[in-house]
């Protein structure tokens, strides 16, 4: 299918790959402005504490710091790092501005309290060392049990039983009740699911500039970089149009950037002193202070025929929010989607309570709920097909969508390869042979196990989305896209500018990427729900065919032919039927700029686009895992994930996000524990000595299928990937560690220990 | 203490600056020197981004006293582009496909090149020992083993070309 | 944890002696800095702020392997663990300790970290020690006034505290030759990840007779599971002089938790201990046997 493209399906040299291979791109720690000064902020060291007092004298005066701020400086706006009163969410908003930018009172270990910006990070140090903070200590809930228990201390006042929010499933149907009496087999179960951590290697660094005509220049890698600048506007009682927003180059985010952290305190900063600001997390705050994924509990029921049809579906979901509400608001509701609506099922249901707890934030980590709760239901799936004695591949089949049907967000299936995809991967891992094999090698033994996914194409529905693309073309015949996907690393720009090229008829070099800044670029979202594809991605192709049809038309006054006879390729302008007559895209484009044939005109194209679909990318995945039944440990010895994301438009970069999606779901499922101090509530795995990620030692021998089935709405038939190929591996590989000595763990991670422990009481049973 | 006159080789360059004893390498490359292609993330030794060679032996720069590496000869990403050519490391990365945010890649790339200078034809197995503290969130390292290896034929053939 | 360090002043001492009269001019306001990847660690997290560092790298003489029959194995206190994890001496005659080596930390790691700041930091967990107590490592000690040699299963008083007596460094590790028919191992099993902490760790040397199927002695040395590293002398007692039997394998492995006293995961890492010991036995046991039956067959 490839072939019938000129740069679609090709691997290309990404546009800023060459900066990040010499060191000379430029992230927000690396950049430095004159007089800039160095901000720091000062944390609670408790986790629900009020605030008596603030001493800052002697910080103020220590020679070098040139401000020192509490709350008692700031207007109390409140704001929500997750950006309130979305007029995204059509369904109402559920955000809780319930955040100033300095705590009104501690509500977890990590909470700005203080901040002062010096002339050096080693002042900066001391003043922080010299203002006094009188606390009184409050008891403290450190996880939902204690927040929801009748009179437990409120971590806002706002909030009866520290319930921060409760939604019930919107696509709700049917009788669940009344289906799971009358199914032939009920599957009951309770998961828990991690605070994972994003744990991108580069930490938060923001930069604030104010300059004398009351315009905020920030340098920010938050990902939805037009909706920040909203919220900062709101926060400082500013017009939109004083701020600008900046992203420099963005060591990843995985979901943790979605939000903004320290970028109003760098701006109050930066306003009070008048000097550029730049405030640069340690990595210890990072893990403290930057949304992690949406730690989960629930009950998931599913109901099944003798035959394996899936006849009902309920979850009941308790997440934690931590201190503040800030994404977890989302990320609860949503998971009721993935969860829900993922097979076909006449009969759903859900609940989901997000409480608050006095603890470090919880928002949304690539997969938004997804990865949480496939954890469950995949393994759920495992089990019915066991207890019903079907194949948990035919399992699969059998219940999941169909083209024409329903998708988990209520939208219907214009096209889905996730049978392919669950065929390709089973035949490739061998999963007929290496099933049920209980293989003993000594204390070693083998299984393998599978799960399925799906995601989205950006946020619609259930959040309005837009995406505005302009493109104008050099005289050259190069063009220049603005645009502005959040980029932390995902390689959408390589991706947009194979869709201009490809559809301007030029090669993917001669689009040239500008971005990153919002007094340039138009409104985009930005980068979530893995809409960048698919909607920056038709904004790019709607905007590029009218810079083409422009291209067309001036193109004909010179060769004499129709418009509609003309075509592009390989830089040039070419008769359909007889390609000799041809000029080059360059020459129109100059030609059209100084007038030569009509009135002056720089060829250019602009799409505002709306989606009215968010079709959804599948994958099945696909583990080999070798347990040692003395020791516990597991070893992923293979990983296989057959995607199927629509057109491909780069197959370098899907795998690429599928083989670092391989090692986040080793992790979740394996060797990432997020440990809060119940004592004091304080994190006590804050780095990544503590908190250990997959190094290049623990990945398993992958292969990644990509399956085509190109998209009717995607541009070039293109659907989301950057969430998808997280979602299933975690299960999949709790599957294989079933297939391999019959024990299932339902809490993450799973440790050796927890192998053992189970190992130990089935033969006791 | 206060600040003393210091020599250093950085990417075959020398310079003379003023620092103080507690400044590690790697805030003398930034902060000094206006390197920044060398980073920091962890600080203690744990995610490999702020490797570079000293003596051809990779290095945490962060926890290496600047002091301590005076008159020694340390390569940082920005030493292995010649003029406009990419180092063949580099360039493997890029036609690879093993860069995606790019932070941790001039801390791979340093740590590619202290192997493939000891080992020119590494191993899978060598390969994972060789660059198991050097951390990405991103790739899941495949793209990166790949970028390694094929940087090794081209070295090798290189040689060839030159010997 | 802080970004930039608290200045210092620092030391940059020639020879031993001048290092130890700066030590001891300053007391407990110093430190020594050797490859310095455990104490700026420690300084960046706020749990330390010494006045005056003297970096001892820069003392010359103190970075070689030696090897000879008489005289054993001499490795000077500044050698880095990749320099033993490569070194074609060690790796020949004594593997264990290459292997050991060869675990520390990460590459970057290992190639500026010694392996008497190794043995000085007199962590439970450090992965150099349990090789070093099976082969029955001294320790040289330089003073003000005096050297002494330690051996390294006396070195180990509590966790992080040493045998070091006021000013002190050790300058030499010496490991005695080894007769021809023995061999050892180091096994372990990580906390989390591949390159992780070790969570148990266990080191094991055999001697066997020329007379069939004899233990003429064995050593057991583990690191993470007390609040030292440690010589499981009791378990050892079982198999010394006695024929290598399976079942004493058990009672073996029996002792070992007896004397093991773990801190956390206590359940899981007795188990571990108990079976890394039995693995590396019968791994060292087969392994010598399978030499020893090459050489009587000439093949």
């Amino acid at each position: 299918m490839a072939e019938e493209f000129s740069v679609i399906g090709k691997t290309i040299t990404q546009p800023d790959a060459v900066a990040k291979a010499t060191g000379s791109a430029l992230y927000a720690a690396d950049i430095k402005l004159p007089g800039m000064l160095i901000g720091k902020v000062l944390r609670s060291p408790y986790p629900h504490a009020k605030i008596l007092r603030i001493e800052r004298t002697k910080a103020e005066k220590l020679p070098g710091v040139k401000a020192v701020i509490t709350k008692d400086d700031l207007l109390k706006i409140a704001y929500t790092c997750s950006f309130r009163d979305l007029p995204m969410i059509r369904a109402g908003s559920l955000q809780r501005p319930d955040q100033f930018i300095l705590a009104d009172k501690a509500r977890y270990v990590g909470d700005a309290i203080a901040a002062v910006a010096a002339v050096n990070e080693h002042i900066a140090d001391e003043a922080l060392s010299l203002i006094k903070v009188e606390y009184e200590k409050l008891p403290a809930v450190l996880n939902p049990e204690e927040a929801m228990k009748p009179g437990a201390p409120r971590v806002h006042d706002h909030a009866e039983g520290n319930i921060a929010g409760h939604y019930t499933y919107r696509f709700a149907q049917g009788d669940v009740e009344k289906a799971f009496k009358e199914a032939d087999l009920l599957v009951d179960d309770t998961y828990e699911t991690t605070k994972q951590v994003a744990a991108q290697l580069e930490p938060q660094a923001v930069i604030a500039n104010y300059d004398a005509t009351g315009s905020v220049t920030v340098w920010s890698p938050c990902q939805l970089p037009h909706l920040a600048k909203r919220e900062l506007a709101h926060i400082f009682g500013m017009p939109a149009g004083k701020i600008r927003l900046i992203n420099p180059f963005v060591g990843g985010s995985f979901g943790c950037r979605l939000s903004i952290y320290n970028e109003p305190i760098c701006i109050a900063l930066a306003m009070i002193t008048g000097k550029p600001v730049k405030i640069e997390y340690t990595k210890e705050e990072d893990f403290a202070c930057l949304e992690t994924r949406t730690p989960a509990r629930y009950h998931l029921r599913m109901g099944f025929k003798k035959d394996g049809t899936l006849t009902a579906v309920q979850l009941k979901l308790i997440v934690w929010a931590g201190g503040y509400a800030g994404r977890s608001q989302l990320v609860g509701n949503v998971m009721l989607i993935w969860g829900l609506g993922h097979y076909r099922c006449p009969n759903r249901a859900g609940e989901v309570y997000n409480v608050y707890t006095n603890t470090p934030m919880s928002g949304a980590m690539r997969g938004y709920g997804n990865p949480e709760i496939m954890w469950g239901v995949e393994q759920t799936m495992d089990m019915a097909a066991e207890k019903l004695g079907i194949d948990p591949v035919e399992l699969r089949l059998k219940n999941i969508l169909k083209v024409g049907e329903l998708s988990n967000k209520g939208l219907p299936i214009e096209s889905t390869a996730l049978e392919k995809c669950i065929r390709m991967g089973a035949e490739r891992i061998g999963w007929k042979e290496k099933r049920d094999r209980r293989e003993k090698g000594g204390s070693r033994c083998r299984g393998v196990g599978m799960a399925t996914a799906a995601q989205s194409s950006g946020g619609y529905p259930g959040l309005l989305e837009h995406s505005t693309a302009l493109i104008k073309l050099n005289e050259d015949g190069s063009a220049n896209l603005i645009v502005h996907p959040g980029s932390p690393g995902t390689n959408i720009w390589g991706a947009l500018s194979q869709i201009a090229a490809e559809e301007l008829g030029v090669f993917a070099e001669d689009i040239h990427i500008v971005t990153g800044d919002t007094d340039i670029t138009m409104f985009d979202l930005g980068s979530h729900a893995s809409r960048s594809t698919y909607v920056t991605g038709n904004a790019v192709l709607m905007a590029t065919r009218q810079a083409k049809n422009q291209l067309l038309e001036r193109a004909s006054k010179r060769l004499e032919v129709s418009p509609a006879e003309l075509e592009t390729k390989d830089r040039k302008v070419y008769m359909r039927e007889n390609p000799q007559k041809s000029i080059s895209i360059a020459e129109i484009a100059r030609d059209a700029i100084y007038g030569l044939d009509g009135e002056c005109l720089n060829i250019s194209g602009k799409c505002s686009w709306e989606p009215k679909s968010s079709p959804s990318p599948t994958a099945a995945f696909f583990a080999e895992v070798e347990v040692d039944t003395e020791t516990g440990e597991v070893k992923v010895l293979k990983f296989i994930t057959a995607i199927d994301s629509g057109r491909v438009i780069n197959p370098t970069t899907v795998e690429g996000q599928a083989e670092g999606a391989i090692a986040q779901g080793i992790g979740f499922a394996l060797t990432e524990d997020y440990v809060i101090h119940q004592g004091t509530g304080a994190v006590e795995t804050n780095n990544f000595d503590s908190y250990k990620i997959p190094s290049i030692a623990d990945m398993p021998e992958t292969e990644i299928i990509l399956v085509e089935e190109p998209d009717p709405t995607g541009p070039f038939g293109a659907k989301g990937t950057g969430e998808l190929s997280l979602a299933g591996v975690a299960p999949a590989i709790a599957n294989a560690i079933y297939d391999a000595v019959g024990v299932r763990i339902k809490e993450m991670p799973i440790t050796p220990d927890k192998i053992l422990e189970a190992l130990e009481r089935r033969e006791v049973s | 203490m206060k600040e003393q006159m210091v020599k250093f080789l950085v990417n075959g360059t020398t310079y003379e600056i003023s620092i103080e004893p507690s400044m590690t390498l790697l805030e003398v490359l930034r902060d000094k020197l206006g390197l920044t292609g060398t980073k920091l993330s962890c600080g203690v030794g744990s995610c490999g981004v702020c490797t570079v060679l000293v003596d051809g032996k990779a290095v945490n720069s962060c926890l290496t006293l600047a002091i301590t590496v005076k008159g020694r000869s340390i390569l940082t990403i920005e030493g292995l582009v010649k003029g406009a050519t990419l180092h063949p490391i580099q360039k493997a990365f890029i036609d690879h496909g093993a860069i995606q945010c790019g932070f941790c890649t001039p801390g791979m790339i340093m740590s590619a090149k202290a192997l493939l200078d000891e080992s020119p034809n590494p191993t899978r197995a060598e390969i994972e020992k060789a660059m198991e503290g050097n951390l990405c969130r991103c790739t899941g390292y495949v793209k990166i083993s790949n970028a390694i290896l094929a940087a090794a034929k081209a070295l090798e053939e290189g040689e060839k070309q030159n010997g | 944890m802080i970004r930039v360090l608290k200045p210092f002043e620092y030391f940059e001492p020639n020879t031993v002696k001048e290092a130890i009269d700066i030590l001891s001019r300053y007391g407990r306001k110093a430190k020594v800095f050797g490859g310095g990847t455990d104490l700026l660690v420690e300084m960046k997290r706020g749990k330390i702020a010494p006045q005056y560092v003297v970096y001892i790298k820069s003392i010359p003489g103190l970075d070689y392997i030696k090897y000879s029959q008489e005289e054993g194995l001499r490795i000077g206190a500044l050698t880095t663990h990749a320099t033993i994890a490569d070194s074609h001496i060690i790796r020949d005659r004594f593997e264990l300790l290459a292997t050991a080596c060869k675990k520390v930390g990460t590459p970057q790691v290992r190639n500026v970290g010694t392996i008497g700041g190794n043995i000085c930091q007199g962590g439970p967990s450090q992965d150099t020690i349990p090789s070093l107590l099976v082969l029955n490592a001294m320790l040289k000690l330089v003073g003000p006034h005096s050297e002494r040699l330690v051996p390294i299963d006396k070195f180990f008083i509590g966790p992080f505290q040493t045998a070091i007596d006021g000013v002190e460094l050790i300058t030499e590790i010496q490991i005695p030759a080894l007769p021809a028919q023995s061999g050892g191992c180091y096994k372990w099993i990580t906390k989390r990840t591949t390159a992780d902490e070790t969570l148990v760790g266990v080191a094991v040397l055999i001697v066997s007779d020329s007379t069939e199927g004899i233990c003429k002695d064995i050593r057991i040395g583990l690191c993470s599971v007390a609040p030292t590293p440690f010589r499981a002398r009791k378990a050892e007692e079982l198999l010394r002089e006695k024929k290598f039997e399976s079942e004493l394998l058990e009672e073996i492995v029996q002792a070992i938790d007896d004397e093991a006293i773990p801190r956390s995961r206590e359940n899981y890492r007795r188990k571990m201990a108990k079976i890394l010991t039995k693995r590396a036995i019968e791994e060292v046991w087969q392994r010598i046997n399978y030499l020893k039956n090459i050489n009587v067959d000439g093949k």
